[in-house]
């Protein structure tokens, strides 16, 4: 029985319209993700399957893109080497807000069987911040179509909030890129 | 004139749902023929407002005013664009040569901001859309200057009725060499896969697009998706008889708007001089031909 | 023409140009010569000379019981089929090559290389100080054998702690019979009874 009693009728405040209308975007930033492929190891070789006709990802309204301002995932398949990292933190910070990491297989995890390796960095998270890790030496097309619907499942719950990570905690990201790659000096006759 | 102008205006926001509607049911084709299941026939709608819910980053106020510029002269055309042979926004201004002129402006904004942006690329695929541009420019324009003198008056809606008159087939028959090279110059238009040279994703990184990301690039897909009805509505009009009734302008559209995709799926990439020798070669030759059988000795299906 | 009168061939170029130290011949269609450090220089130019026109590679070897480095030469012809490897030693401390730059122009890249892996200098080649494939190296170079690759990985990279031992051991079926049994079983099933 609805109650005849007079009650105040609601009234949104700002915070709470924006709230609504990152809402809406949200649907549709979950349901379009294009993706930067930026095949620097051996999982590269999983997305040709999970592209194509066996397992198609374009149905979840994925594709690949071909520059950093297109794209929404930057999508990190395999170990990744300094000289390799230096380059991923460009293209991240090239990308358009909101954007989200999808890191493949065990090597950026831990170091996967390169962790004892000179040039090969152990943990990708120290030096962007990653929403989606997908395990697995390499994980199977499977598994990186279920990586990517947990992704999805993060934007809707607000989980998958690496890009505010690292505006917040940007000192601390670039103290750790600092350490590793040290200063911006590169010679070499390619950057004369 | 202000109804005028606001049915112009509906008429570009018909053609920005219609094609986008359409391009979703035709990537979902594209996917059944590649034996995939394909996105939702809406997914080109949430691209484009995915696009717009997204922060994007300026090179500077030219780069920002020219896709402006760009959307405003092809919503400007779009404007002018009959969808029957009774039905358009300003009466008497249809002329082909007003479409002409003003897509021009759409182009040179887009070409405006991508050079604004300053990367190498967008350089590289500005130069290579305005060469397939004076490619396919030639034939196409003279098999429509054949059109104009066959049919004695360069307005859309005289050209629609002339073909739509008792004892006139189409042009597409009337003309089979001039509908062949009309088609394939609007395969260029549309920068479907022979002639997709200027955006070559692989190659040059979607050329002049290589900069853009969020609100501008959702902009450029709102002109392109609008510079793509003109296009293909011009073909309808020009070579297939326009439309009584705006069902069969659907119908008719959908067909052409099809074969040109699946054309292109089934296509490799030119290169940016084999386009130019292509346009240069048969489709030339076929129109010139056409012009001189139709205006000289009068053959005319 | 065999392959056989090929390396007799080889035999005699080398054996008028210079003094081989020690011959491995590898396979039907390789050899390899161990000759002085000085002589290398002209070894290369009289092969170069004969039609072993290519360097595929120029590679470096550590020996550090023997307290030497060994540079590894290898020589592609196109018309016989015979590759062809030229070793020197040099030495371990100070280590230095002069340049084979004026004979083979290609390898400016594998000089650089060299050093960038093994810290051996190159007189002649201008530039083989500069880095070519890691930036800003920060210990010794990471080819040598006296480098722990797994000490450089923990000192600079930040590796992950997990609080828990997720690869809890099954006691009970941890014994060698039962894993022998195990495997047996898993055997028969894969192959059908068969052993």
């Amino acid at each position: 029985m609805i109650s005849t009693k007079y009650t105040e009728k609601k009234k949104f405040n700002k915070q709470e319209i924006d709230r609504k209308w990152w809402e809406v975007g949200d649907y549709f930033r979950r349901n379009s993700l294009w993706l930067l492929m930026y095949c620097t190891g051996c999982c590269a070789i999983e997305l040709p399957p999970s592209m194509t006709s066996a397992y198609d990802m374009e149905r979840l309204g994925m594709g690949p893109m071909a520059t950093p301002r297109q794209a929404d995932i930057l999508l990190v398949s395999g170990y990744l080497s300094l000289k390799t990292l230096r380059r991923l933190i460009y293209t991240y910070e090239q990308m358009s807000e909101p954007r989200y990491v999808v890191a493949l297989g065990s090597c950026p995890i831990n170091g996967g069987i390169y962790h004892d390796s000179h040039p090969v960095i152990n943990q990708l998270d120290q030096y962007i911040p990653v929403d989606t890790y997908v395990a697995g030496c390499m994980p199977n097309p499977e598994s990186v179509l279920n990586g990517f619907v947990d992704l999805m499942e993060g934007i809707k719950n607000k989980t998958a909030n690496g890009w505010k990570k690292y505006h917040k905690n940007y000192d601390w990201y670039k103290k750790n890129q600092f350490d590793v790659l040290g200063e911006v000096v590169i010679d070499d006759e390619f950057h004369q | 004139m202000i109804l005028s102008i606001f049915i112009g205006i509906s008429i570009a926001l018909f053609g920005f749902v219609l094609q986008t509607s359409i391009g979703g049911i035709n990537r979902k084709i594209i996917g059944r023929l590649q034996k995939r299941h394909g996105p939702r026939w809406y997914q080109e709608f949430i691209d484009i407002f995915k696009l717009l819910s997204k922060r994007s980053v300026s090179h500077g106020w030219i780069f920002d005013f020219g896709v402006i510029m760009a959307l405003g002269g092809i919503i400007a055309t779009a404007m002018f664009m009959p969808l029957t042979s009774t039905f358009l926004a300003f009466e008497n201004y249809d002329n082909f040569f007003i479409f002409v002129y003003l897509l021009a402006v759409g182009m040179l904004g887009m070409a405006m901001s991508a050079s604004g942006s300053g990367n190498p690329w967008a350089s590289i695929g500005v130069m290579r859309a305005l060469t397939t541009m004076l490619a396919y420019e030639v034939p196409f324009l003279i098999v429509v200057l054949t059109i104009v003198n066959l049919s004695g008056n360069s307005s859309l809606t005289e050209i629609m009725l002339y073909q739509q008159a008792a004892g006139n087939n189409i042009f597409l028959i009337a003309l089979p060499l001039g509908g062949i090279v009309g088609f394939i110059a609007l395969m260029g238009m549309l920068g479907k896969k022979p002639f997709e040279t200027y955006i070559a994703p692989a190659e040059i990184a979607s050329g002049p697009m290589v900069e853009y990301g969020g609100k501008q690039l959702g902009m450029l897909f709102i002109l392109h998706e609008i510079t793509i009805f003109i296009e293909v509505s011009l073909f309808v009009h020009l070579f297939l008889g326009g439309a009584t009734n705006i069902f069969e302008f659907l119908f008719k559209y959908f067909i052409v708007y099809t074969v040109a995709n699946l054309i292109s799926n089934v296509n490799g990439r030119f290169k940016i001089d084999q386009v130019v020798k292509f346009f240069y070669k048969w489709p030339l030759l076929m129109a010139v031909t056409q012009a001189i059988i139709a205006i000289y000795f009068g053959w005319v299906i | 023409m065999n392959s056989i009168s090929n390396l007799e061939a080889v035999d005699n170029i080398i054996n008028s140009t210079g003094k081989v130290i020690k011959k491995e011949p590898i396979s039907d269609f390789q050899v390899a010569y161990e000759v002085n450090k000085s002589d290398v220089h002209q070894i290369l130019t009289s092969l170069k000379l004969e039609g072993w026109k290519q360097l595929s590679y120029l590679s470096a070897v550590d020996w550090p019981e023997e307290n030497k480095f060994e540079l590894v030469y290898i020589l592609l012809n196109w018309d016989k089929p015979v590759y062809i490897q030229i070793r020197a030693k040099i030495d371990r401390e100070n280590p230095s090559m002069n340049s084979i730059i004026p004979i083979f122009p290609g390898a400016k890249y594998y000089e650089r290389e060299a050093h960038e892996f093994f810290g051996i200098a190159f007189p002649g080649n201008p530039d083989y100080k500069k880095q070519l494939i890691m930036e800003q190296w920060d210990d010794i170079p990471p080819l040598r054998k006296d480098f722990d690759p797994r000490a450089y990985s923990d000192r600079k990279y930040p590796s992950r702690e997990y609080p828990d031992n997720f690869s809890k051991k099954d006691k009970e079926n941890e014994s060698l019979e039962k894993q022998a049994k195990r495997r047996k079983r898993a055997r028969k099933l894969r192959t059908g009874g068969e052993e």
